[in-house]
């Protein structure tokens, strides 16, 4: 391993170090600001996600769905694409699911959940590539462009969810529940973990392969880290634009699929808001390698539970979990590292 | 006739907020970081100018407050963006999040509530409809309107003043185009980048100000995109205030036709909230459309 390899991975370990170490000192003076009673809420944050099955089971089932996101934002940031349009993303996906669920309720119960996650899968691809083609037919930056879709579509999926296809029944804001033939097997009922867990880790484990092992992923990662290279050696720039921001918004759509199909069942209004934007906090925290996105969606799906448990025991909102990513975010493209080693060589 | 002029003085009224912010956006796009925050300052500066207005009662107290909230966290996102040398991209989502929690969290344990918060003092007075003698189309145009509107109005020469005719935006705009200059000159690009910022901060924040200040109450999540239709109106103003005047009207002008349609036609509200979205990725690929036929031409 030679000096600067080496030079880098000691200043992302240290980064990440910081990043952890920050999310948890600004989650106690959170919780110590904002609870009335500290050691309860700080009892509950951090203790009752493994306190029991029940919530064990609900946070394993949100990493699943955490990983997704991660999936979906990692391989568009790993070629320097941006997808901002992972919030409308993952919701589309789960109306798509829901719709084609609700349509086919006598249909096979193998074929028509396939069928359903698949249409998510092609809806989200279809908004992710949208915006990669308005980069690269028009200039448009892809960055705004996903964030303006995919709040429009999130506005469109309201109004689906509220209206076609909303519970005449229910005093929610909700669609009906999906036939119980099509939904994934309980794994530890009565928390939402289900079967769903196995294709998540069978895709993160095709990706694992896709990205480190395929020409593929190697002239991908070229792209993100020297463009002007990649282009220099002839790979394809139109495509690198394209195909990261289609598989990007696929696996986001497939994670809005799999919330239908394996956790809730149906979709409620607004239910998926916040995982676009968490699947990019593990990206940036896995630093795009797919299979630590499982342990850094681990790290987010347990701030959620935490703060879950804390809004229903404490008098904490849910809502510090977002103060929780920003500093994570913050810590993490912050490059005190190599500051402090660049300092370092400096004194020498 | 007065439709008409319902419409536009409608639409400037929507404007405040848009120009206040685009202009702060302008400001940091010359100094050369793109600021995709705009919409957390917003949110923050909104909330801080409604806490400040409830708890001292007074609405000028509010509006001070919320420029500064505003400043105050755009001051931080600078100095974690430049100092640190972090990516503006991923500190600019940071301070998105950090105003959707943190504003939800605090009006949790301020007020016990997540919804909306009233301010006593009410809304800032408008200036009256007959303020010049007889009501006319113009005065329905150009009057009817708050302290904060007629300041964002007067903020375009000001900030134009700035970048085109001084030193210190000599410098601002050089730290974007041409920092290795100013270097030359024995001058910090990183010093101009950070006063940008706190500027497009204080920008922000008094966009939040009129938010809802304007309205007399907190609305969480009233900010509703208005950060990022900013950001693309000092794009689509070609990053020149004139333009992005001319180009937060053309928005505002759009929001104020969907409220009008509304009265009308039976469209469901979500399709009138996803409008401002819309129209502005419209507007987006409409100027990357003409740019590219002027190109080939």
């Amino acid at each position: 391993m030679n000096e600067t390899r080496r030079t880098e991975l000691k200043g992302r370990a240290l980064s990440l170090g910081l990043a952890l170490g920050g999310a948890f000192a600004v989650t106690v003076i959170l919780l110590w600001l904002l609870s009335s009673s500290f050691s309860d809420a700080f009892r509950l944050f951090f203790a009752a996600p493994f306190s029991n099955a029940y919530y064990l089971g609900n946070m394993l089932a949100e990493v699943g769905i955490l990983v997704l996101a991660g999936l979906g934002a990692g391989v568009a940031f790993g070629s320097r694409n941006f997808n901002l349009g992972g919030e409308g993303q993952v919701y589309l996906g789960a109306v798509v699911t829901a719709a084609i669920c609700l349509a086919l309720p006598s249909g096979n119960p193998v074929l028509v959940p396939l069928l359903a996650a698949v249409s998510s899968v092609l809806a989200g691809a279809f908004l992710g590539w949208l915006s990669g083609q308005l980069r690269l037919s028009l200039g448009v930056d892809e960055l705004i462009s996903s964030f303006l879709v995919s709040a429009a579509v999130v506005y469109f999926c309201d109004f689906i969810v509220t209206g076609p296809l909303q519970d005449a029944s229910s005093n929610f804001q909700a669609t009906g529940l999906i036939p119980e033939a099509f939904r994934f097997a309980r794994i530890m009922p009565p928390s939402s973990l289900s079967m769903a867990v196995v294709p998540v880790i069978a895709i993160l484990v095709l990706m694992a392969i896709l990205l480190a092992r395929t020409r593929f992923g190697f002239e991908l990662s070229l792209m993100g880290k020297n463009a002007e290279f990649a282009r220099y050696v002839g790979i394809d720039q139109g495509f690198y634009r394209t195909a990261p921001m289609a598989i990007s918004g696929a696996l986001y759509g497939l994670a809005g699929s799999f919330l239908v199909l394996g956790s809730y069942y149906r979709v409620m209004k607004g239910f998926s808001a916040g995982i676009g934007w968490t699947g990019i906090a593990v990206a940036l925290v896995a630093g795009n390698a797919p299979l630590a996105v499982f342990p850094a969606a681990l790290l987010f799906g347990y701030l959620d539970a935490g703060a879950k448990a804390v809004m229903v025991g404490a008098d904490v909102t849910q809502e510090i979990v977002s103060v929780v990513q920003a500093a994570v975010f913050l810590f993490i493209t912050a490059r005190f590292a190599d500051r402090f080693l660049a300092g370092r060589k400096e004194k020498r | 006739m007065n439709d008409i002029a319902a419409l536009a003085g409608d639409a400037l009224g929507l404007m405040t907020p848009i120009l206040f912010a685009a202009l702060g956006g302008l400001l940091s796009e010359l100094s050369g970081m793109l600021n995709i925050a705009l919409e957390g300052l917003i949110g923050v500066g909104a909330f801080g100018a409604a806490v400040a207005a409830i708890r001292t009662g007074s609405l000028a107290a509010g509006v001070m407050v919320g420029a500064a909230t505003g400043a105050v966290v755009a001051w931080g996102f600078g100095a974690a963006t430049i100092r640190l040398r972090a990516n503006g991209f991923v500190t600019g989502l940071a301070v998105n999040l950090l105003a959707a929690g943190i504003t939800v969290s605090v009006s949790a344990r301020l007020f016990h509530t997540k919804g909306v918060i009233k301010v006593a003092a009410g809304a800032l007075p408008v200036l009256p409809l007959d303020a010049a003698g007889q009501p006319s189309l113009l005065g329905r145009i150009f009057l009817g309107h708050d302290a904060l509107a007629y300041a964002s109005w007067l903020a375009v020469p000001l900030v134009w003043l700035l970048v085109a005719r001084t030193p210190f935006g000599m410098r601002l705009r050089a730290a974007g185009s041409n920092p290795r200059a100013l270097v030359t000159l024995g001058k910090k690009p990183e010093r101009y980048k950070l006063v940008a910022i706190i500027l497009s901060g204080l920008a922000c924040g008094l966009a939040g100000a009129s938010l809802s200040l304007g309205l007399g109450a907190y609305v969480p999540n009233a900010t509703a995109g208005r950060g990022w239709i900013a950001l693309v109106a000092v794009y689509l103003g070609g990053r020149n205030p004139a333009g992005v005047l001319a180009a937060s009207f053309v928005f505002a002008l759009a929001s104020s036709l969907a409220n009008y349609a509304q009265g009308f036609l039976t469209v469901p509200a979500d399709f009138i909230l996803a409008l401002p979205y819309i129209i502005t990725l419209a507007a987006l690929v409409f100027a990357a459309v003409a740019k590219k036929l002027k190109a080939t031409r």
